[in-house]
């Protein structure tokens, strides 16, 4: 393995966090606060630290897949762990693992907190909070290979490692273009956001945090109530804007170079927003009783579905008082995710498709056993790699959750909490059901099930397998540690 | 808000490659290394994720020909089309749909005889900027190796009055330990080394630089002076007499027609019986023997001992390597070895063969220098590319069309970069082996020889 080139791409990651932490010390600088001061440090620290790794750049820069998954698995918990620091030295968390779980939840966008009352936090903090969504939204390694200029092409193989979807590939055939331009769209959507906020009268402060959450689909609210006590023009740009963050950027990326045909024929942006039309209907005939009122249950419906399937997880109500068959949607949304090339969780709807279309395939092969089909999607064939790696990543996905729901039953809190929980973190939504709902936290859950909801939120932002890799010892050891005796 | 997009394009193209064999993989290689925006467009799916995988380029699978892919790839804005498929009517055909939809510049890769003898009208009516034949050209560098044996390779430059010539200097010549600048005085001054390779490493060399035996040298002059050169050193110059050539494929057609107009006798060796009656039908001065050429007897049966050059050129690398191997022990024929795998050549190059030719690599660098000159501004443009020292350094022959900050000074007032020379200059035909007095003017074509790659326009040449 190259593991020079890893410390040294783990170097500039460290950097460009230390760049980020700046952002927050001059929040607490405009806002006269000494909490400030501890990302100022902290900055420095990691410019340091960032400067050793990466002060010589090695000869060999070859990237191959495995390099990639252990790129992005070692960055991202780098960074869950040197960006929860600050939270740690303020004070304003307590306990270090606490702070960890709470930043790992931000970088990898799933908005589960300990945090009882967000609004006690200072500015910087807060700040620090919802960023640490926009940057996990859509990668930081992205946003390094937008930035640092790479020879060789084999980088597309750290792109691979951290985007989400079955097949990621590059909108324009530089690396370093391709990486710029998503995070360009990701930055022009994103102040379109803010604007829109400050046109309803939301503080400006408030506007960019949130902007930050629902960009990243991340949830971590600003308030107390989530986005409950909003009027109802915010609540339906935030709704609007959440659904544009769980779009495929492939989409955004037509739209600007005129493939109007294209992008509206692209058959995941037609599956996702079906299913989000279908959930809104089912849980406003669902809930009438609630709200009395049409126009305000479409809003809630519409503001929960597109919160719980972006996998963004702010709430306009207390969905856990719903009625059973609309919270049954909701996790199931949970599981279903935003649409691949997005900045959303869960297992993607395009991975639903080709799922779909298998078993379609499988049903045939009954009626006609030697029939001969390939799968297609969007009018290319679906290679049968990609195919295998679907099914691959299914099975191990529900593995590793049904794993997670049991170590987390140890804390015996019900079914419905554990279930919830684990379905909530690996699928990066934020709250679950009952006691980690809407208006409660993940404060009450013991050190361990923290660890392993922990493990959780960074395996579901990675697609699971660059972080299952750091397990394999075939990684470290090219040799075998015990030779077996010759003959 | 696009800005920073556009700008980059507009300094580096835009090309759509179709087919990712050997020559488009070195095509995508040279190319995306040299900063161009590339689409790869090929049928295999592996190769295509393979591809994907390696180089910073975007890589579609499918058919070149069909308009929907092309459109997939971009071919509206394209600024340069290639189309290397294995298929000539393919590749014609993917240029011409191109042609309908954009106004790039189309090349393609024509082999086959029958189209040969059409490529201008070819080129002319379909409006590419480009047909580009590896086999012919292959030949062709091989027939200059066989009419200067002595030479290890021979290039040719402004229009072929000007030849680069490499080769090694052999043990107890005039040249070992002799510097540069003592050649200029003892021996002639109307050469100029341009490069040497000392145990692997590339020199450019100073007047300072001593030869030694064993080294290879590349030198730039005249065609007349070149042979007069090697004359005074002590090196036979003859031209061959008769040649054998082992395979009966395209490339032996081109080189045995090539040899028979200079009248040189050529022996065709050829397995299959069919082939051998169409090749006596195309070439009815040649000796077509129909044998299995990779029968010790049958080599020797046909004379091998007798000849005075030996090209093996069967498809297959192996064999084509064996075979040299074993002429060079039986006889002092001048072998030349035809090798279509370029992923080994430094393997290749340490097992000493003599000449070697890549007819993939030859078709590169026709393209490649194309791509350059597109990228380049008007002031100056590429006319000749060719690697040397297995693309360690480069030779670049540049058209001076207008003025620019390289025009009208003494060539030892210019700030040149490390690592370039100045091989010649060609005014109006005349060929002059450049001093610092001289200077270029607009209307001359330069040759520079450089280990630094990617130079696009002759302002390049300075340091930056």
């Amino acid at each position: 393995m190259n593991a020079m080139m890893v410390f040294y791409i783990l170097g500039h990651v460290l950097r460009i966090e230390g760049v980020f932490m700046l952002l927050p010390a001059l929040t607490g600088l405009i806002y006269q606060e000494s909490n400030g001061l501890y990302f100022l440090y902290m900055a420095l620290f990691l410019f340091f630290i960032g400067f050793l790794l990466s002060f010589k750049r090695p000869e060999n820069t070859t990237i191959y897949l495995k390099e990639g998954c252990v790129i992005t698995a070692l960055s991202w918990i780098a960074m869950s762990y040197f960006g929860a620091l600050p939270f740690y030295f303020t004070g304003e968390i307590p306990s270090l693992l606490d702070a960890i779980f709470e930043t790992v939840s931000g970088f990898t966008t799933t908005g589960a907190s300990i945090l009882p009352d967000p609004e006690a936090l200072c500015h910087a903090t807060q700040f620090w909070r919802c960023f640490t969504h926009w940057i996990g939204g859509m990668g930081v390694l992205v946003f390094l290979l937008a930035i640092i200029p790479m020879s060789g092409g084999s980088n597309i193989n750290i792109m691979r490692a951290e985007s989400p979807g079955p097949s990621v590939g590059k909108l324009v055939p530089k690396m370093r273009q391709t990486a710029g331009l998503l995070y360009l769209i990701y930055f022009f959507l994103t102040a379109l956001e803010v604007l829109f906020l400050v046109i309803g009268k939301m503080p400006l402060f408030d506007s960019i945090c949130t902007s930050f959450a629902t960009a990243g689909t991340g949830g971590f609210g600003v308030y107390r109530d989530s986005m409950a006590s909003q009027t109802a023009y915010l609540q339906w740009v935030v709704t609007i804007f959440m659904i544009l963050f769980g779009v495929n950027f492939n989409f955004y990326f037509f739209l600007l170079y005129r493939h109007f045909k294209k992008a509206f024929t692209m058959s995941e942006i037609r599956a996702y927003l079906a299913i989000i039309v279908a959930s809104v209907t089912i849980i406003t005939v669902n809930t009438i009783n609630i709200f009395g009122n049409v126009l305000t249950g479409v809003r809630h419906s519409a503001f929960q579905v597109a919160s719980i399937m972006t996998t963004t997880g702010f709430a306009s109500h207390d969905f856990d008082m719903w009625p059973e068959p609309s919270k049954v949607i909701l996790v199931i949304l949970m599981f279903i995710g935003a649409c691949a090339g997005s900045t959303g969780g869960g297992i993607k709807v395009s991975r639903f498709i080709i799922l779909h279309k298998s078993i379609r395939k499988e049903m045939k092969s009954y009626l006609h056993p030697k029939s001969v089909s390939k799968l297609t999607m969007d009018g290319s064939p679906i290679e049968h790699d990609v195919v295998r790696s679907v099914n691959v990543y299914f099975i191990s996905f529900m593995i590793l959750f049904t794993a997670s729901v049991f170590f987390v039953s140890f804390d015996n809190k019900g079914l419905i909490t554990s279930f919830s929980a684990v379905a909530a973190t690996i699928n990066n939504i934020g709250p679950g059901l009952h006691l980690v709902g809407p208006t409660q936290n993940y404060a009450g859950f013991s050190d361990f099930a923290k660890i392993v909801l922990s493990f959780d939120m960074l395996a579901g932002r990675l697609e699971l397998f660059p972080l299952l890799m750091l397990f394999n010892p075939k990684l470290y050891f090219s040799k075998p540690i015990f030779s077996r005796k010759a003959n | 808000m696009f800005s920073k997009f556009t700008h980059t394009a507009s300094k580096s193209l835009k090309i759509i490659i179709v087919g990712c064999g050997k020559v488009g993989h070195t095509l995508t290689e040279q190319l995306s290394k040299e900063g161009n925006n590339i689409t790869v467009i090929e049928k295999n799916p592996t190769v295509v994720g393979d591809v994907d995988a390696q180089f910073d380029i975007i890589t579609i699978h499918g058919n070149g020909a069909s308009y929907s892919t092309l459109q997939e790839a971009g071919v509206e804005d394209c600024d340069l089309f290639i189309a290397v498929t294995g298929s000539d009517e393919l590749n014609l055909l993917c240029c011409t749909i191109a042609k309908q939809f954009s106004k790039c510049a189309a090349i393609a890769r024509v082999r086959t005889p029958d189209y040969s003898k059409e490529v201008g009208y070819l080129r002319d009516k379909l409006g590419l900027a480009m047909i580009i034949n590896p086999e012919l050209e292959s030949a062709r560098e091989m027939a200059r190796i066989l009419y200067l044996p002595t030479a290890l390779q021979v290039s040719t430059f402004a229009h072929g009055q000007a030849e680069m010539i490499k080769f090694k200097i052999p043990e107890g010549n005039t040249l070992d330990n002799m510097t540069i600048a003592n050649l200029g005085k003892h021996i002639t001054h109307n050469i100029l080394i341009c490069g040497v390779e000392r145990a692997g490493e590339v020199f450019i060399p100073s007047g300072a630089f001593t030869l030694k035996a064993d080294d290879v040298v590349y030198f730039a002059s005249k065609r007349e002076e070149a042979r007069k050169f090697l004359k005074n050193i002590g090196m036979f110059t003859k031209q061959v007499r008769n040649a054998m050539i082992v395979g009966g494929g395209l490339s032996a057609y081109y080189l045995a027609n090539e040899l028979l107009h200079t009248g040189i006798d050529v022996h065709i060796l050829e397995s299959s019986f069919e082939r051998c009656n169409e090749l006596s039908m195309l070439l009815p001065q040649a000796v077509v023997i129909n044998s299995d050429a990779t029968s010790q007897e049958g080599l020797l049966g046909a004379g091998i001992k007798d000849m005075e050059a030996f090209v093996p050129l069967t498809g297959i690398d192996e064999e084509n390597i064996l075979l040299t191997l074993f002429a060079k022990k039986v006889s002092k024929a001048k072998v030349i070895t035809k090798v279509n795998r370029i992923h080994f050549t430094d393997v290749i190059s340490d097992l000493d063969l003599g000449s070697v030719v890549y007819p993939k690599l030859i078709t590169s660098e026709a393209i490649i220098a194309y791509a350059r000159a597109l990228r380049a501004s008007r002031s100056s443009e590429i006319e000749t590319l060719y690697h040397i020292f297995d693309s360690r350094a480069e030779a670049i022959e540049f058209k001076i069309k207008e003025s620019s900050p390289v025009v009208g000074k003494e060539l030892k007032d210019l700030p040149l970069k490390k690592d370039l020379l100045i091989a010649f200059i060609n005014r109006k035909g005349k060929i002059i082996i450049p001093s610092g007095s001289d200077m270029i003017e607009v209307g001359d074509s330069v040759m520079i020889v450089t280990t630094h790659t990617g130079l696009n326009e002759i302002r390049d040449i300075l340091k930056k």
